[in-house]
């Protein structure tokens, strides 16, 4: 309410002092002296009074189990576990200060690593095809070893003898793969399962 | 259901620490504490007890499944009244149940459902003759908020039933508090024409 107090009658707000008694002075004088709004205050207040009479309501007794029944409740000893690990483990300031550093430390060398890798490109590509040139050079002159190693054993010269001619090598292969044959027939043989007699199966 | 001492002594936001921690008491108790405010909430705005008790219950589960997201720095009666509006709130939209019936839900076809989700008026009084007046009293009152727009009557019960304050009603209907204010007048106008005749 502003102006003169007995011309203007009392806004909301002033009606919500009123109701919380808080009402400044002139309000109090205004409504001394202006029926409307004495009636309004006196209306408002009665239905105030009348809403703070209506009661509470209650649920069926066994409201509450029926909600606990729907409730997860996490394991006390679980979130105990787990926060004495990192009251261990952030205890102190010494701790603290050690993990902060370290985080400190991985994620500057991540940044730094991927800041030089954007900007040398050419030298990784360079040394990726240098890394692969070396590892086919070392894998040929290990099968070269190898071979020269088994051409030296003193049984080479017999072996080849055996392939030396078209005929000789079919012979050696149909040989050998008869053999690779025969044993995987002794191999089924003998991982076999023995057949067991199955219930009601002769009804 | 009795709280145990040291839990009722507590202040909410220590019982929803005690809740985070897996103490089940604790829950139980956040439950004791708001069942009453939370049902009467509900069962005012959509006047079928059976329909009340079912947003009821939804609330109290989706606020404690969710306990791990409340933040402390909020009231928790202004978190769990904004759950318990929005199930309300969603209801009524979805059934179109802008004013509604003090004898009974308009869903309820046989009598026992009638009686059963009819609102009970005044049966707490003392003598006979006091509950007949409250139930008249209460009943004139209640019917004049069931005629209310569903919006002024959480203001209005959130303000005049619960005593909550304009901030914290603001805070629950996620709305500005100049809205919540003037919702409240509204309300309070239309319930003092509604009841002009009791004071004649």
């Amino acid at each position: 309410m502003t102006g003169d107090s007995t011309q203007l009658h009392l806004t909301s707000d002033d009606v919500d002092a009123w109701l919380a008694g808080v009402a400044a002075p002139e309000l109090q004088r205004h409504v001394d002296q202006c029926s409307a709004c004495f009636e309004l205050v006196q209306a408002e207040q009665a239905l105030a009074a009348q809403l703070g009479t209506l009661p509470l309501y209650t649920p069926k007794v066994d409201f509450a189990n029926r909600v606990m029944a729907s409730v997860y409740i996490p394991d006390p000893f679980a979130i105990r576990s787990l926060q004495a690990a990192r009251r261990r483990l952030l205890g102190s300031r010494k701790a603290i200060a050690l993990a902060a550093s370290l985080a400190l430390v991985l994620l500057g060398s991540m940044s730094a690593s991927a800041a030089w890798t954007l900007a040398n490109r050419d030298t990784l590509v360079a040394a990726g095809n240098w890394l692969a040139g070396q590892a086919a050079g070392w894998a040929w002159l290990g099968l070269r070893s190898a071979v020269l190693n088994l051409i030296e054993q003193p049984w080479f010269a017999g072996f080849r003898s055996l392939v030396e001619t078209p005929g000789r090598l079919a012979i050696a292969s149909a040989a050998l793969s008869l053999m690779y044959l025969s044993g995987i027939l002794a191999l089924r043989r003998l991982l076999a399962v023995p057949p067991r007699p199955v219930a009601h199966a002769n009804r | 259901m009795a709280a145990k001492p040291d839990l009722a002594a507590k202040s909410d936001q220590d019982i929803v620490a005690l809740a985070r921690a897996g103490e089940e008491p604790a829950y139980r108790e956040l439950i004791r504490r708001y069942e009453r405010p939370i049902f009467s909430l509900l069962y005012r705005m959509v006047r079928d007890r059976e329909l009340a008790e079912d947003l009821a219950q939804e609330t109290f589960v989706k606020a404690l499944n969710a306990i791990e997201s409340y933040r402390p720095e909020f009231k928790f009666s202004s978190w769990i009244f904004k759950i318990a509006n929005n199930a309300a709130i969603d209801h009524l939209r979805r059934r179109e149940l802008d004013t509604l019936s003090l004898e009974g839900s308009p869903h309820a076809e046989t009598p026992d459902a009638i009686e059963a989700t009819a609102l009970q008026i005044g049966a707490r009084q003392e003598s006979p003759l006091d509950a007949v007046e409250a139930r008249e009293l209460g009943g004139q009152i209640e019917a004049a908020i069931a005629r209310l727009r569903p919006e002024y009557r959480s203001c209005i019960l959130l303000r005049h039933v619960e005593g909550r304050a304009y901030e914290e009603i603001a805070e629950i209907l996620s709305l500005p508090l100049g809205t919540v204010k003037t919702y409240i007048h509204r309300a309070r106008n239309e319930l003092r024409q509604a009841l002009a005749h009791l004071r004649e």
